[in-house]
């Protein structure tokens, strides 16, 4: 690890903080944020998602424009998924945002992902350590766009952002069970369109049943701008909570669950003899289950979590 | 080092000139050799196309263009790049380049100039043996 790359960071040269980017990126930054310690100041984590088509990168554009106008530095880590065929992809988040070439307090990053992880890049926590400790306020952190089970990057925010867009009907119904349950704001996006109030309406009635306060649902247009201020200001509000009393402990357990499925499924792909083995014994009733579990627990420990597309690593 | 991750290009437009179609095939090209392929649109200044490819880290820089303008803005990105620190980045120009600017441009500092009927199989062929510029 180069040391004047980090001496360059904190001397707060951009080139730096990109290049230490692709370094956790790959997974190799983990002496650079143990020197880098904890963060003098927060930044605040806002994580974008929804499903492929509903306007994230758009939406993540006009937040960044909105609060830097209200005088905040802003990050933003863009995902987009990778093939798990060729470990190729294509970035085309960025070219929906803001092009901002003066403005220092601006920095746009895409990060290719890796399916089988949820919706945002398997060492992205990484990375946002790392703009935080270059300074930025604000980290937009862009889901790939998945769906249901993109709870993961509950974890990794101070505030999940879901979006949902008219003419998506029942669509929700799927949804309630899974992200709906996390968001912190739900956004009626496309709220230029006709029907925005209906999916208003049954998202209100949906969390309503669930009996207990829900968070709030607002109408955001990003053609026509309206809502905007009101989604960054419901933003700035928040208190920041990642990493932060109760919850940290749960939200450390969700990123050990994710990390587990990773590394049973290589274990899966590789057909790893030790899990065949034990499978066996337990179909067999010469091990009972707990035993099962607690073997099986031993031998992901030293499977490798990294998923199959690239190979060297 | 880095020898295992993918080659990341930034693909762009510079310029008034809105074909976007050869560089958006390019750039699927690219995607399927494996490569992490930034597309950063079309429209843009010199000056936010430089912006990209070093927020992006990117190894490589692929512009089209098609306008004709290509000697006004080339130079001005190539500029920028060495005023940013960026001369390892590898630039990389597609389009209509009359064969006399050809010359220009590789004189200026442009890895290759690949025109009409290039075949994909080439650009990804000549990336691929290029590597990383000097991705330390």
């Amino acid at each position: 690890m180069p040391d004047d790359l980090l001496d360059r960071f904190r001397r707060g040269e951009r080139l730096a903080l990109s290049r230490l980017l692709s370094r956790a990126d790959r997974g190799e930054a983990a002496d650079v944020l143990a020197r880098l310690g904890s963060p003098t100041k927060r930044a605040r984590v806002v994580a974008v998602t929804g499903s492929a088509g509903v306007g994230k990168s758009t939406l993540v554009g006009k937040l960044l424009e909105t609060i830097r106008l209200q005088g905040q530095t802003v990050a933003v880590l863009a995902c987009d998924p990778q093939s798990p065929l060729t470990g190729g992809a294509l970035l085309g988040d960025r070219f929906r945002m803001p092009s901002r070439p003066d403005d220092d307090g601006a920095f746009i990053r895409s990060v290719a992902t890796a399916g089988g992880r949820g919706a945002v890049a398997e060492n992205v926590d990484a990375m946002i350590r790392l703009v935080e400790a270059f300074g930025f306020d604000v980290v937009l952190l862009e889901t790939v766009g998945a769906g249901q089970g993109d709870t993961a990057v509950h974890g990794l925010a101070d505030a999940v952002v879901l979006l949902l867009q008219p003419e998506t009907g029942d669509d929700i119904q799927w949804e309630k069970a899974g992200v709906l349950e996390i968001a912190d704001v739900i956004v009626v996006h496309k709220a230029d369109l006709p029907g925005a109030e209906q999916i208003e309406a049954q998202v209100r009635q949906t969390l309503g049943v669930s009996g207990k306060e829900g968070p709030p649902v607002l109408r955001v247009s990003s053609r026509t701008g309206e809502g905007l201020d009101t989604l960054a200001d419901a933003l700035a509000g928040k208190p920041l909570r990642r990493g932060n009393g109760a919850a940290a402990g749960r939200d450390l357990l969700r990123i050990a669950q994710d990390d587990l499925m990773a590394r049973f499924a290589e274990a899966e792909r590789a057909q790893d003899a030790r899990l065949a083995r034990i499978t066996a014994s337990w179909s067999q009733g010469t091990l009972d289950s707990r035993q099962a579990a607690a073997e099986l627990l031993r031998i992901l420990a030293d499977t490798p979590s990294s998923p199959a597309p690239q190979t060297a690593r | 080092m880095a020898d295992s991750a993918p080659i990341r290009v930034v693909l762009a437009k510079v310029g008034l000139d809105g074909h976007d179609r050869g560089v958006k095939v390019v750039a699927r090209a690219l995607r399927d050799a494996g490569m992490h392929v930034i597309y950063a649109g079309l429209w843009l200044t010199p000056e936010a196309v430089v912006r990209v490819v070093a927020d992006e880290d990117a190894d490589w820089l692929g512009l089209s263009l098609l306008s004709g303008a290509h000697m006004t803005l080339v130079p001005r990105v190539l500029q920028l790049l060495r005023d940013a620190g960026l001369d390892r980045v590898g630039v990389l120009i597609g389009g209509i380049v009359p064969e006399a600017d050809v010359a220009k441009l590789l004189g200026l500092g442009v890895a290759r100039v690949f025109g009409p009927g290039t075949a994909l199989p080439d650009i990804v062929a000549f990336l691929r043996a290029r590597g990383e510029v000097s991705h330390a």
